[in-house]
């Protein structure tokens, strides 16, 4: 099978940006008939072919020291590094926490919220990721083609896909650039 | 004329144009951001650069003019990727959540234009600092994170408004939008006519009652006029859903270009009283809902056997209604039914000293738009800082360029502290003190056109003692006049309240005197009150309204506002009719209340201050069981076998006007 491969993972999104994906409906089979789906969120494999994919999908921005290794190991073994959704292209909503910084954002979610028990703590096992600020992920690793949106339209989604299965730079303008 | 290329197509162009407007009329738009055609060119965004041939660096051509055979190119290469820089900067400054960005998709300024470069990404990103949100203002709230600091705010709070609230705090990165020394919006100066959210091209300038209520492109956009008062300020009704979402300023309006105040544009969408939506009779002392079919009858049941009496019937009608309704009223109860007592709400109380003097001189007013240009105002009873502000928006403006004001009011108001002069007569001194003003002039030698003047000294005299201005005071305020080119004086409800013609004529005359009024111009003008006040005045409605034993009272009210002083003044009716929009006092005391439409939901025509007939659409459509004004006097006239008159343009010049009607 010489189909080209597409491996997806999500980072620090909110899984909106696949289930955009999912909404492009039966179109879903155009992409399976062009391209082998490999691993995604979605799929039982989980970690991109170590041998490479043609193209790697990542959802959500950067915001510990795993999403860091998740993304160097899909740019790693993609010859195309797709950046999917607002997170993954600017930070998008996760990215307001820099405004306070890492330290209080994890102070304010797990002792001062209401829904805490009286005492909570911190988590501090030294087997946890380490929370950085977050970031783009053109910010950690070189990102050949950003799709924003929040998240982007089946539509723009199903471009993209489809271009760089054919082998085609996907054109993102007018109708299929957004923002929001 | 000039001679520019602008992407290898010719064009001529007036000297002076700026290349960004050539390239317009050659149908060429250049990206911009802080440019607006109704504001001073700043070039502080730079969005706009051009590469003009044998100049080096990128021109920004919304401050550049045009020079003979410059050849400009606007979509090169390298022009392209300085521009995607420039954006990449704007965004690398502030923080662009457009997710939940009221404006993105369509309606940001920035975003349009980042789209427009194809960006898909920020190639910078922002630097992740907090900054202020000014929540303090009714109207708006100031969110500085999506600020880019184009300062058309800025400009429109000086350019349109005159009010120079909005200012740049600080400079470069730390540059910050603030009102006056940095106190929250809701503390400050500001008037609240909302240009500035008008103006601004990103989410910064959040409209409290339009955000989130849809693109404008899924709104349906009614030009029409704004009846909040005599100014008559054209404006854009957004309407989705049957309702309005916002008003807007209307950039072509020729009273106004895009400018309102706060009540044209905040008060139809933030209207809090309680809207009538049936027909109402008393039935043992209490209102109850009944048919039109009984409301109708039960009216005309009373009118009918009045008919032909004088002393019958008494009825008001509010200056807000259009001109085809004023002229039915009027055609109904007084050429009719034949009453005595046909008049309007404002009882000619803004209007008649000023009718009475143009039966005498013609038209001898002048036009707003010499407001613009004048280099001294003098205000006479005018609150313009409370009413009619639009007037007052148009001369304000100036007031850093030189121009000089002169406030004469006894009441005190913000007006005070922007004037060069303000003098606090005593009421009713008005007469002598404009005698004393034309008497300095005239003993000074500094008339256009010379008055016959007795004794100046006793005029003088006269004008300190009732007055109690000081002689010193009384002739700076002359002077500043005599010495200008262009005063205007405005007038308003302190001097015609009074019914004097003897001032508006004194005014007239210091105004002859002064220049201000010559062979080509007129810059003499009374304010009026409401949007209709002129129409009501030349159809005869503006006599005072006295109750004399009536059998029946009929107020129009329309969506007019209701002062205490009219309901106590109708709670001697015997039986009073009420055809309003909203409840009231006036209504709870009716005995029959006739619910009718509001303006935007009925067109018609108003006559504004100076004379212009402008027609209000129908924006929206009224409750179920709620009826045109027009339609219930019509309706009620069949009932009587009677059919009215509505043809307005005669009507209103039944009598002379003070201005020309055009
Ligand atoms: S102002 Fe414009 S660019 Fe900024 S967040 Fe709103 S839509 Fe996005
Ligand atoms: S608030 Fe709006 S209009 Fe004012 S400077 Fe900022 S972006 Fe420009
Ligand atoms: S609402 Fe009007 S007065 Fe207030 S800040 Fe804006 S432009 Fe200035
Ligand atoms: S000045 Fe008068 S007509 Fe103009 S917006 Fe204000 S209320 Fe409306």
């Amino acid at each position: 099978m010489n189909k080209p491969k597409i491996a997806s993972d999500w980072i620090c999104g909110c899984a909106g940006c696949h289930m955009s994906l999912l909404d492009m409906d039966e179109r879903i089979l155009k992409i399976v008939e062009l391209a082998d789906l490999r691993a995604t969120p979605i799929t039982d494999l989980k970690e991109p072919d170590e041998s490479g994919v043609d193209v790697g999908v990542l959802e959500g921005g950067i915001n510990n020291s795993a999403n860091e290794e998740v993304a160097h190991k899909m740019r790693a073994r993609s010859k195309i590094l797709v950046a999917l959704g607002d997170c993954a292209v600017f930070g998008g909503v996760p990215a307001m926490r820099n405004f306070c910084g890492v330290e209080a954002a994890l102070r304010r979610a797990y002792v001062e919220a209401e829904s805490n028990e009286p005492g909570s703590e911190i988590p501090n096992d030294p087997e946890l990721a380490t929370m950085t600020q977050t970031r783009a992920i053109h910010e950690v690793v070189p990102v050949d083609y950003n799709v924003p949106g929040c998240p982007p339209d089946p539509d723009v989604i199903f471009h993209v896909l489809s271009e760089l299965a054919q082998g085609r730079k996907p054109e993102i303008k007018d109708d299929l650039l957004h923002w929001h | 004329m000039v001679q520019i290329t602008i992407n290898n197509k010719q064009i001529d162009v007036p000297e002076g144009t700026t290349v960004l407007r050539a390239a317009e009329m050659a149908g060429i738009q250049i990206p911009k951001l802080c440019e607006h055609k109704e504001l001073t060119p700043y070039g502080g965004c730079r969005l706009c650069i051009v590469e003009v041939q044998g100049v080096r660096v990128p021109m920004a051509s919304c401050t550049l003019p045009v020079n003979n055979g410059m050849v400009v190119n606007t979509e090169t290469e390298a022009i392209k990727k300085s521009r995607k820089f420039i954006l990449s900067m704007l965004f690398s400054e502030r923080n662009h959540f457009c997710p939940f960005c009221q404006v993105s998709g369509g309606d940001c300024e920035l975003q349009n234009a980042a789209y427009h470069e194809e960006m898909t990404h920020w190639p910078i990103q922002p630097g992740w600092n907090d900054f202020p949100v000014d929540t303090s203002h009714p109207y708006f709230v100031l969110d500085n994170n999506r600020c880019i600091l184009c300062r058309r705010c800025v400009r429109a709070c000086a350019e349109m408004a005159g009010n120079f609230t909005l200012s740049v705090a600080e400079r470069g990165a730390k540059s910050m939008i603030v009102a006056d020394t940095d106190v929250p919006l809701g503390d400050s100066t500001c008037i609240k006519c909302g240009s500035c959210v008008q103006v601004c091209p990103t989410g910064a300038l959040i409209d409290r009652t339009s955000a989130y209520q849809g693109h404008d492109e899924k709104m349906t956009e009614i030009k029409s006029v704004c009846v909040g008062c005599s100014v008559g300020c054209s404006i854009n009704i957004l309407v989705r859903d049957n309702r309005i979402v916002r008003i807007e300023g209307d950039w072509e309006g020729s009273v106004n270009h895009g400018v309102l105040c706060e009540h044209g544009r905040y008060d139809p969408t933030t209207e809090a009283r309680k809207r009538i939506t049936t027909p109402m009779m008393k039935k043992n002392g209490k209102l109850e809902p009944v048919s039109w079919e009984d409301a109708l009858n039960a009216v005309k049941d009373k009118l009918q056997p009045l008919a032909g009496n004088k002393n019958g019937i008494a009825a008001l009608a509010s200056t807000r209604l259009n001109a085809e309704t004023l002229t039915a009223f009027k055609d109904l109860f007084e050429s009719k039914i034949q009453s005595g007592m046909v008049t309007s709400i404002e009882e000619g109380v803004p209007s008649s000293a000023v009718m009475k003097f143009s039966e005498k001189q013609g038209e001898f007013e002048g036009k707003l738009d010499m407001l613009r240009s004048a280099d001294a105002v003098m205000c006479v009873g005018a609150n313009i800082g409370r009413s009619h502000m639009v007037a007052g928006f148009l001369f304000k403006r100036n007031l850093n360029k030189g121009t000089r004001f002169i406030n004469i009011d006894p009441e005190e108001s913000e007006l005070d502290e922007l004037a060069n002069i303000s003098l606090k007569a005593k009421p009713g001194s008005d007469l002598a003190l404009i005698k004393g003003m034309q008497a300095v002039i005239h003993k000074e030698g500094l008339e256009r056109s010379s008055l016959t003047i007795t004794n100046a000294d006793e005029w003088i005299a006269q004008a300190v003692s009732a007055s109690g201005i000081s002689a010193e005071q009384i002739a700076q305020a002359a002077r500043i006049l005599a010495h200008s080119v262009t005063p205007v004086i405005l007038f308003g409800k302190g001097v015609t309240a009074q019914r004097d013609e003897k001032i508006v004529e004194a005014l007239y005359q210091l105004a002859v005197q002064i220049g201000a009024i010559d062979q080509e111009r007129s810059s003499l003008l009374s304010i009026k009150g409401e949007a209709n006040s002129l129409s009501a005045a030349l159809m005869g409605l503006d006599q005072p309204f006295k109750l004399d034993g009536q059998k029946v009272t009929y107020v129009a009210v329309g969506d007019d506002y209701v002062s205490k002083y009219l309901v106590e003044k109708a709670a001697k009716s015997a039986y009073l009719v009420v055809q309003a929009s909203y409840e009231s006092k006036l209504t709870e005391n009716a005995d029959v209340v006739l619910p009718v439409s509001i303006w935007a939901e009925q067109e018609g025509h108003y006559v504004n201050l100076d004379g212009r007939a402008q027609k209000t659409a129908k924006a929206i459509s009224a409750p179920e069981n709620v009826r045109d004004n027009l339609d219930v006097l019509n309706d009620l006239a069949k009932r009587m076998n009677l059919a009215l008159d509505t043809d307005w343009q005669t009507a209103i010049r039944g009598r002379k006007s003070s201005v020309s009607l055009n």
